[in-house]
């Protein structure tokens, strides 16, 4: 068992009753830290971008160098939480597929044309990488990745309408 | 047959004839302890020869021709070497004393198997014969490992063709297909009720022709009766004349009664059409139902089984083959279970029925519609197995044709350098001309074969044309007769037919079921014990007593093998190539058992203890890491799935890992691709690292875990392992010895044999195989620098 604690060692957690976040009047990320001072910028990035977004956020320096993880949002203070849940959302901005008109496939490149809580969009999948960039994940949440590197997301495609259901089950 | 488990004295003492017995003189007392009959005589001819050992001598009979045997004989207590001399196309056995060397037997390479243990046999012997004191190495040799190229069928011994897999002349059909019918077993409910279906369906498909015959008879004919004037058509119409028994049936056609029994007529063959189709598309439904179910059932347990069966099976055989039983050969069994034998009772049944049908409608005609079906027998029967010859070849044409294609495409760059790609396109165009050829003569008899069909059948159908209008004519059969005859002429050639053509199919599913149930068959030759217990928490120490081991008869990798490793020693394993040193690894993770000696691990005889649970202790990092398409996160966890995210991410940090996995835009969340191929070498490696580090094992071994990485890389992970390596037992194996300046110990490798084992300084001190590798790789390192 005393393997087991050396290993949680390596984590470096941060604690979240000793840091601050907010953006500054640059609208730049700063992180306040008891004891280690101040940092800004600073970046942030999910280490489970996919499986669980809201537990292990990475904070880095200017320098790309690792101050620390964030083990869970919901443990920070309201205003913290506010300012790096605002950082993430505009990181891995990710609208919602709500509706698909129509998915056409030429020279195995499936064109969507959708609708999307944000507003139409047409994207293509980069073709062979299927599994890579179109992720169905349990209970119908399908994560999408387009050839340019844009996101989107169904929160369950099994609750759309059929015509999009239809659409989206010739294509997973 | 072969097995290893039987005692050697067992298998090692055949019968001795009589004049052998005779003819070698033994001395009243003396005890054979090994005789074995060989297939080449000393004088290289074919021939029964004999191999004695007795208490005291050894002893070959060897017959000469007319003359007296040939007799060598060998006092045990002077003999100081054994050998199998493995030759390219035969073997010798050969002895050596002090002062000569003695050839004993000569036998076949048929014989190898069994004549690959005697030298471990007669060294016990020498052991014995010799004056107590006598510590001297007999030395056991097997010269030369031209490997025995075929293999044999267990049962009947004709060699087994590689693709084949299976024997097929010792394929036992009936066993074979009552054994498949135990798969279906659990669906009968739903096979009788397709049964009954087809069953029905053939009965109500059967009944047209009659329908016809009605309506012709009673309904069409009486009305074309009122048309003409009467009696005078008889001339030359094929219509029946009226004055037969249209004596009766001529008012009821007339008028109202004759429409409303054609309509009654057409809607039953409505009905009948309707009713036939709806019960064949309900049927074929449930016997894919049928079907589907037991290939997935066949497919989990051939998985299943797949990995109870210890890595030696794998060894064995070719990765394709593995999977095609998992996916072509069950689908094939799905095939025949679900369709061919339905087919069969389907075809017979309905071949019977319509015998009966014609026979009562008019035996002399029946007898001409079987007239051609012998013809047609001969002809399907004929046909169907040259096609299926000529299928065969071409089907060897293609996979040849891909196996060509497989093989050079990927090595297109060798190709390009050596400017070789006319010569690649002429290859190719050979094999496709080959191909080619191959689809013209299918092509050739194909468009022979239906012809053929449809000439004979046509005969049949000319002659009751012929005959049976003639008897229409001339008034002995009615036209609705006629008719109706006609209609199951047609019906009685296809299933005779099939019926011709399914003895290839299921020759096939034979094949297929035997290829499957060789592999449901196997039996792991590493597996637990009945009365194994769990792996009490290792506290490391490992020792070899007396552990031999080889992948093949009579040539062990690792001989005698005798340490002990004391808990959380790291050790290094050194040696040249081919040393045994993998070996040694695979015998502590247990892969293969030991043939001799025991491995045993706080104590333990691993072979006593259950495989999961020593499995579980143990962590491997290999040279070659393999990762499964999967998320990086899931790779780190593949050891121990219930991980918590903390442990993965400590994990990965401990290796190094985590700073590249946070530069993929999805983090621990990204696919590494099948094998891993989406990220390079040295991340791999450090997955595998953070896998080993998370299942935190008691056991670590560690072979080559950085010989296929940069130099950066590697001092990264090596610093990642020694973290892991703290507090553990860890057997590492390394080419380059820069790698285990960490060990405490090195074990030093030689043919197999344990040759050095100390520290790095003793080990220097000693001048040996170890500091000469040393020397070796420091010039080596000082050649880089310049």
């Amino acid at each position: 068992m005393e393997q087991e604690y050396a290993l949680k060692q390596e984590l470096n957690i941060l604690d979240p009753k000793h840091l601050r976040l907010f953006l500054d009047e640059f609208e730049d990320l700063t992180l306040e830290l008891e004891g280690r001072g101040t940092f800004k910028p600073v970046t942030v990035m999910r280490a489970f971008p996919v499986t669980d977004r809201e537990r292990f956020i990475i904070l880095k320096d200017k320098a790309e160098k690792e101050i620390g993880i964030v083990r869970d949002l919901s443990d920070l203070d309201p205003e913290s939480r506010a300012a790096l849940a605002a950082e993430l959302e505009r990181i891995y901005f990710t609208p919602k597929i709500v509706f698909v008109h129509n998915i056409e496939e030429q020279f195995h490149i499936p064109k969507w044309e959708v609708e999307t809580d944000r507003g139409p969009r047409v994207f293509e999948i980069r073709s062979g990488r299927h599994n890579q960039d179109l992720r169905v994940l349990g209970s119908g949440h399908i994560l999408i990745r387009d050839a340019d590197g844009n996101q989107y997301e169904i929160p369950d495609y099994r609750k759309l309408d059929p015509v999009s259901q239809a659409l989206i089950e010739g294509q997973i | 047959m072969e097995t290893e488990e039987t005692m050697p004295e067992a298998s090692l003492q055949e019968e001795v004839p009589e004049e052998v017995r005779a003819g070698l003189n033994l001395a009243p007392d003396e005890e054979v302890r090994v005789s074995l009959s060989t297939d080449i005589k000393l004088d290289g001819h074919y021939g029964p020869a004999w191999v004695l050992a007795t208490d005291r001598r050894l002893l070959a009979f060897s017959p000469d021709g007319e003359g007296p045997p040939d007799i060598v004989q060998v006092p045990l207590a002077e003999i100081t070497a054994v050998e199998i001399r493995n030759l390219l196309a035969s073997g010798v056995l050969k002895v050596r004393t002090a002062r000569e060397g003695t050839t004993l037997a000569l036998f076949s390479k048929s014989l190898l198997p069994k004549f690959s243990k005697v030298p471990d046999r007669i060294e016990t012997l020498v052991k014995q014969a010799r004056p107590a004191g006598d510590q001297e190495e007999v030395v056991k040799r097997t010269v030369g490992g031209a490997k025995t190229a075929q293999k044999r069928c267990k049962q009947c011994g004709r060699p087994i063709r590689e693709w084949m897999g299976v024997c097929q002349a010792c394929l036992d059909t009936r066993k074979l297909f009552i054994r498949l019918m135990s798969y279906a077993l659990p669906y009968w409910g739903l096979i009788a009720v397709s049964l009954t279906l087809l069953l029905t369906a053939t009965f109500i498909g059967l009944t047209p022709p009659l329908l016809m015959r009605s309506l012709i008879d009673d309904v069409l004919a009486p009305a074309g009766g009122r048309v003409q004037t009467a009696p005078s058509a008889q001339g030359l119409r094929a219509e029946p004349p009226p004055a037969r028994d249209g004596g009766e049936r001529l008012p009821l056609s007339r008028g109202r009664g004759g429409t409303s029994r054609l309509a009654i007529l057409v809607i039953l063959l409505l009905a009948v059409n309707i009713s036939r189709n709806a019960l064949a598309a309900f049927r074929s439904y449930i016997m894919s139902r049928v079907g589907q179910r037991i290939t997935f059932d066949l497919r989990r347990q051939v998985y299943q089984h797949l990995h109870r069966l210890s890595l030696s099976f794998y060894n064995e055989r070719e990765t394709g083959r593995i999977m095609s039983s998992i996916t072509q050969d069950v689908s094939r069994l799905q095939d025949f279970i679900s369709e061919g034998l339905q087919e069969v009772i389907r075809n017979t049944l309905t071949i019977l029925i319509i015998c009966i049908i014609l026979f009562s409608i008019n035996p002399g005609l029946a007898a001409l519609v079987l007239l051609p079906t012998p013809f047609l027998i001969w002809a399907t029967s004929h046909f169907s197995k040259k096609l299926h010859d000529i299928y065969h070849g071409l089907w060897r044409r293609w996979a040849g044709l891909s196996a060509l294609l497989a093989d050079v495409i990927p090595g297109v760059r060798v190709v390009k350098a050596f400017a070789q790609e006319k010569r690649e396109v002429d290859r190719f165009e050979g094999t496709s001309q080959a191909l080619l050829a191959g689809e013209l003569r299918v092509a050739r008899v194909r468009s022979l074969f239906s012809p053929l069909m449809t000439f004979l059948t046509s005969i049949g159908g000319l002659l009751i044309w012929w005959v049976g209008g003639l008897k229409v004519i001339g008034g002995t059969l009615t036209l609705g007769d006629f008719v109706a005859f006609t209609g199951y002429m047609w019906q009685f050639y296809g299933p005779v037919e099939s019926l011709c053509q399914l003895n290839n199919r299921f020759q096939h599913a034979a094949t297929s079921a035997e290829r499957v149930f060789e592999v449901l068959d196997t039996q792991p030759d590493v597996a637990d014990r009945p009365d194994a217990i769990p792996m009490p928490r290792i506290r490391g120490q490992v020792e070899f007593q007396g552990a031999t081991f080889g992948y093949e008869f009579g040539k062990p990798v690792l001989k005698n093998l005798n340490f002990v490793v004391e808990p959380g020693e790291m050790i290094g394993l050194a040696g040249h190539s081919g040393a045994g040193k993998s070996t040694l690894i695979n015998l502590i993770c247990r892969f293969y058992d030991v043939q001799e000696g025991a491995v045993l691990i706080d104590g333990h005889d691993i072979r006593d203890v259950t495989l999961k649970s020593l499995r579980d202790q143990i962590g491997v990092v290999l040279q070659e890491p393999f990762l499964f398409n999967g998320t990086v996160a899931e790779n780190i966890a593949y050891g121990k799935p219930e991980a918590s995210m903390d442990e993965i991410v400590a994990a990965a940090r401990a290796a190094n890992a985590h700073d590249f996995i946070l530069n993929f835009p999805d983090g621990y969340d990204t696919f590494v691709g099948e094998r891993g191929a989406r990220v390079s070498g040295g991340e791999r490696q450090r997955i595998s690292i953070a896998r080993a580090i998370l299942r935190n094992p008691r056991i670590l071994i560690l072979d080559e875990a950085t010989a296929s990485v940069d130099t950066q890389t590697e001092s990264q992970i090596q610093e990642a392992l020694e973290r892991l390596v703290r507090g553990r037992t860890t057997f590492a194996i390394a080419h380059r010895l820069s790698t285990l300046k960490n060990a405490h110990r090195l074990l030093i490798i030689d043919k197999g044999q344990l040759a050095e084992i100390g520290t790095h300084d003793e080990l220097i001190a000693k001048d040996g195989i170890y500091a000469n590798l040393c020397r070796m790789q420091t010039e080596l390192s000082k050649l880089k620098v310049w």
